[in-house]
């Protein structure tokens, strides 16, 4: 499967920053822009099917919610000093911190209940996790991302 | 009381079920943009619907009623200007529908709000909700009009705010009664002074216009998007 291959490789990310290795500005804005991307996606899927906009289907909500969570966990290894050029990105992300990191934090953590709620059956717990995830990202761009 | 000869009908229904309908909704995105989440789907329902009322208006300000045709309350520069001197040296002229400057605000604002409503049908927030048009278009165009949208978002609450403290002014500044007239359609005029009665288009011909208007709506954000 396709996704473990993506999760070894995030592993792998992770695992190179847990040990000090940097990796240069341009690539971390370019891995977290591919990861924002790709939960884009598979988050854009889970509402259409959260919004009735097309019809629920387990086996891809199940897909879409793994990856939403899996690839949640990848950008804020990848906001390092320096990393505030082509992007928006806005600078008060390195000037607020510890706020920008809450907010990050209640992003992974809402992501991360999504495949819970899409395995529960329970439409109206999905309907709402999907809500839920939907508003802390918003959280952040609000402030965080130009616009 | 119809023919109570200090009393003419100034607004007919369907523009004052447009406006109030208009505040609800503007209201209503406005918020449901604000918050989010789980509201965007419901942000996305209230611009089609303002979409759908815009078509009508647009269509009511050609062959409407008298005061509600963009002919009548569109007037020149120089008209504004009068009436703009007129109403600051503590006069206040009496005008049946718009003022001359009280007509360009509401253009303006019809336009702000097509713009808003158009732009968003191509708008991608980047986290879960897109416009019915937006995988129609290239994603430069769709950034630019994401971001239109939100400015232009901003822009409206400007521009609501200057409406409402202009009519608040002449509400209670001036004692004019412009609140009254959009509720129940009447407006209180000096005895003898009584202008003739604004022409009236009839209010099936508003409903035709309404079910045209979201018929054209729905076949843009769902029926054309499927194909």
């Amino acid at each position: 499967m396709k996704k473990s291959a993506l999760a070894v490789l995030i592993l792998a990310a992770t695992a190179l920053l847990a040990e000090g290795q940097q990796v240069k500005p341009e690539n971390q804005i370019k891995y977290r822009k591919a990861a924002y991307q790709l939960m884009n996606f598979n988050f854009g899927s889970l509402e259409a099917m959260a919004t009735d906009k097309k019809p629920f289907n387990k086996d891809d909500a199940v897909r879409n919610a793994e990856f939403v969570a899996l690839l949640a966990t990848v950008p804020k290894g990848f906001f390092g000093e320096g990393t505030d050029k082509d992007t928006k990105a806005k600078p008060e992300i390195w000037t607020h911190r510890s706020d920008f990191d809450a907010k990050m934090e209640k992003m992974t953590s809402e992501a991360a209940k999504v495949p819970a709620a899409v395995h529960s059956g329970d439409m109206a717990a999905f309907k709402k996790q999907v809500a839920d995830l939907g508003a802390a990202c918003k959280a952040c761009h609000d402030e965080y991302r130009a616009k | 009381m119809s023919s109570s000869p200090d009393r003419i009908r100034v607004w007919d229904l369907p523009t004052r079920i447009f406006h109030w309908a208009l505040v609800v909704l503007v209201v209503f995105s406005f918020t449901t943009g604000k918050v989010g989440g789980g509201w965007m789907d419901w942000h996305l329902k209230s611009g089609y619907a303002i979409l759908t009322l815009l078509v009508f208006r647009l269509a009511w300000g050609i062959l409407g009623s008298r005061t509600a045709r963009f002919t009548h309350f569109l007037r020149g520069p120089r008209a504004a200007v009068a009436y703009a001197r007129a109403t600051f040296a503590g006069q206040h002229p009496s005008t049946i529908g718009h003022n001359p400057l009280g007509g360009w605000m509401v253009a303006f604002m019809l336009a702000l709000l097509l713009a808003q409503a158009a732009s968003g049908l191509f708008a991608d927030d980047e986290i879960a909700t897109q416009g019915p048009l937006a995988d129609k278009v290239s994603n430069a165009l769709v950034a630019k009009m994401s971001s239109f949208h939100y400015y232009n978002g901003w822009t409206i609450v400007a521009a609501v705010s200057l409406h409402v403290i202009a009519v608040a002014t002449f509400q209670w500044g001036l004692k004019v009664d412009l609140l009254r007239p959009m509720v129940n359609g009447w407006k209180t005029v000096l005895p003898g002074v009584r202008p003739p009665e604004p022409a009236r288009a009839a209010t099936w011909l508003a409903a035709v216009f309404l079910a045209v208007a979201a018929g054209l709506v729905y076949a843009l954000v769902v029926v054309y998007p499927r194909g």
